[in-house]
């Protein structure tokens, strides 16, 4: 017999002296104290097949229902923008709202327990990834759909996508090799800044940045070495035998 | 043995701190002493397989942890407490400890038992449901110890674990030190003598990144007698008399 059978009412050879509080107790506890995963929770659990990998991807300060909140009344704002004047705003904010979730997705400034993170059998740059892809994911998303509100051409509902994954890979990078979120979101800012002025300079006007097709190439250039920096910084060292 | 360390050498930039360090450890609590900035921390670090060694050789629970399947494997045998315990203040304690338990890879059927052990453990059930940012230094430090037994490691590296404990819940963790040790190998760092005289079967002293004893507690308080070393209790004296000894030889050589 064990708690388990006590809680349940299957104990009926066993007489009082066979009672273990301690394991009842326990028993219970565990039932009371553990947390229900909720259904975002589960449903990482199945796609990443590690309860753990779900766990930390649920904690992502970037994924809080009040940080999404955010980003979707930016986006909406963005696109009230859009409508009232004609200007593409969804298409030069979203990428800045995603750099922004990117750089507060992981890291030591970020997680309090990162030192201890670093220790689990679930790995940091699985962690780093998997929260790095939702977030990009998520914002894609909502980007998507306020561009899409907002009445924009077919190009300019399109065109971020491709300078946002650069930006969020630069602001990925500044905030994983300097071990801090808001270098990385002041990094994003800034490149995406830069870029959208110095189009509008060359250009004259400021949608350069979201609907020239020959940025294309370069932006996705420049996000792969964002990425090769990435891996780098959170490579696996080795030689310790 | 559970920790096999080889002429382990951490820098940080021109500093050194830890200087070609050679220890065993098998089953058994093993504490490290030392002074403030001795290489405790990151000797500790280094088997926690948080921070890579400069050079030198480490091996722990018999795997290269230098590999990434070997390290995984290590790791959820692991235990670990740091100096700095950092916290998710809205999280509740079961639901930190059970974070941890989840990223330990530990099967999740067994997560909400081993939870509520190790919270009952460190003596925290009656604060389990309560959220970390309400608690007192020490019960966080609990809190830490809690999430580092999780799992019942083989390992289990502790650094400074009673900073913070009242002296009731230094002796309770004592006792539970003693009884992991009968188990697992148990690693603890800290300036606390007593703690080393009451729960350690071994004892290694640190200072400037080497270490400059290795033996029983006992040996180490014997070291002290007629040293006329400072310190009040017996192994304060023999810490001090062993720490003067080293610190004279390398003040002779340079």
């Amino acid at each position: 017999m064990n708690g388990d059978d006590l809680l349940t009412g299957r104990y009926d050879n066993a007489g009082p002296h066979d009672v273990d509080l301690n394991r009842v107790w326990l028993g219970v506890a565990a039932q009371v104290w553990c947390r229900r995963p909720g259904p975002v929770e589960r449903a990482a659990r199945r796609l990443l097949r590690s309860p753990g990998l779900a766990r930390a991807l649920v904690t992502t300060p970037s994924l809080l229902l009040g940080w999404v909140i955010a980003t979707a009344v930016v986006l909406i704002a963005g696109a009230g923008f859009t409508l009232g004047t004609g200007q593409p705003w969804v298409a030069l904010l979203a990428p800045a709202v995603a750099a922004v979730g990117i750089a507060y997705a992981y890291g030591p400034g970020i997680d309090p327990s990162w030192e201890l993170s670093q220790s689990m059998a679930v790995g940091d740059r699985m962690v780093l990834l998997v929260r790095a892809l939702t977030v990009f994911g998520l914002n894609a998303a909502l980007g998507l759909a306020a561009s899409a509100a907002s009445g924009a051409a077919a190009a300019v509902t399109f065109g971020w996508l491709v300078p946002m994954t650069a930006v969020c890979a630069l602001a990925l990078a500044a905030a994983t090799v300097t071990r801090s979120a808001n270098v990385g979101v002041a990094a994003g800012l800034a490149g995406w800044v830069i870029t959208i002025l110095a189009d509008q300079t060359a250009e004259g006007r400021y949608t350069a940045a979201v609907t020239d097709p020959s940025l294309v190439l370069p932006y996705l250039a420049f996000a792969a070495c964002c990425v090769a920096v990435v891996l780098f910084a959170t490579r696996t060292p080795r030689g310790t035998q | 043995m559970n920790v096999e360390v080889t002429d382990l050498t951490r820098k940080f930039g021109r500093t050194r701190a830890v200087a070609g360090v050679t220890l065993e450890a098998g089953p058994g609590v093993f504490g490290l002493l030392g002074p403030n900035g001795a290489g405790k921390t990151s000797l500790l670090r280094m088997m926690a397989t948080v921070l890579p060694p400069t050079s030198g050789a480490l091996r722990l629970l018999g795997r290269d942890p230098g590999g990434y399947g070997p390290r995984r494997e290590i790791r959820r045998r692991l235990g670990y407490l740091p100096q700095q315990l950092g916290y998710y203040p809205g999280f509740t304690v079961a639901d930190f400890v059970e974070y941890f338990a989840l990223l330990k890879d530990m099967p999740p059927r067994q997560v909400p038992r081993a939870v509520a052990g190790a919270i009952e453990d460190v003596g925290l059930g009656d604060k389990a449901r309560v959220k970390l940012r309400t608690l007192s230094g020490g019960m966080l430090r609990r809190v830490g110890i809690a999430q580092a037994i999780v799992n019942e490691p083989e390992l289990l590296l502790l650094d400074e674990p009673t900073a913070g404990l009242d002296p009731e819940q230094r002796v309770a963790f004592r006792t539970l030190l003693r009884e992991f040790g009968q188990r697992a190998t148990v690693i603890v760092s800290t300036h606390l003598v007593e703690d080393v005289a009451a729960a350690c079967t071994e004892v290694a002293l640190m200072d400037a990144g080497r270490i400059v004893f290795h033996g029983t507690p006992a040996e180490l308080t014997a070291r002290g007698e007629g040293s006329g070393a400072a310190g009040d209790a017996p192994l304060e004296r023999g810490y001090s008399a062993v720490l003067a000894a080293a610190r004279s030889t390398v003040a002779a050589r340079s």
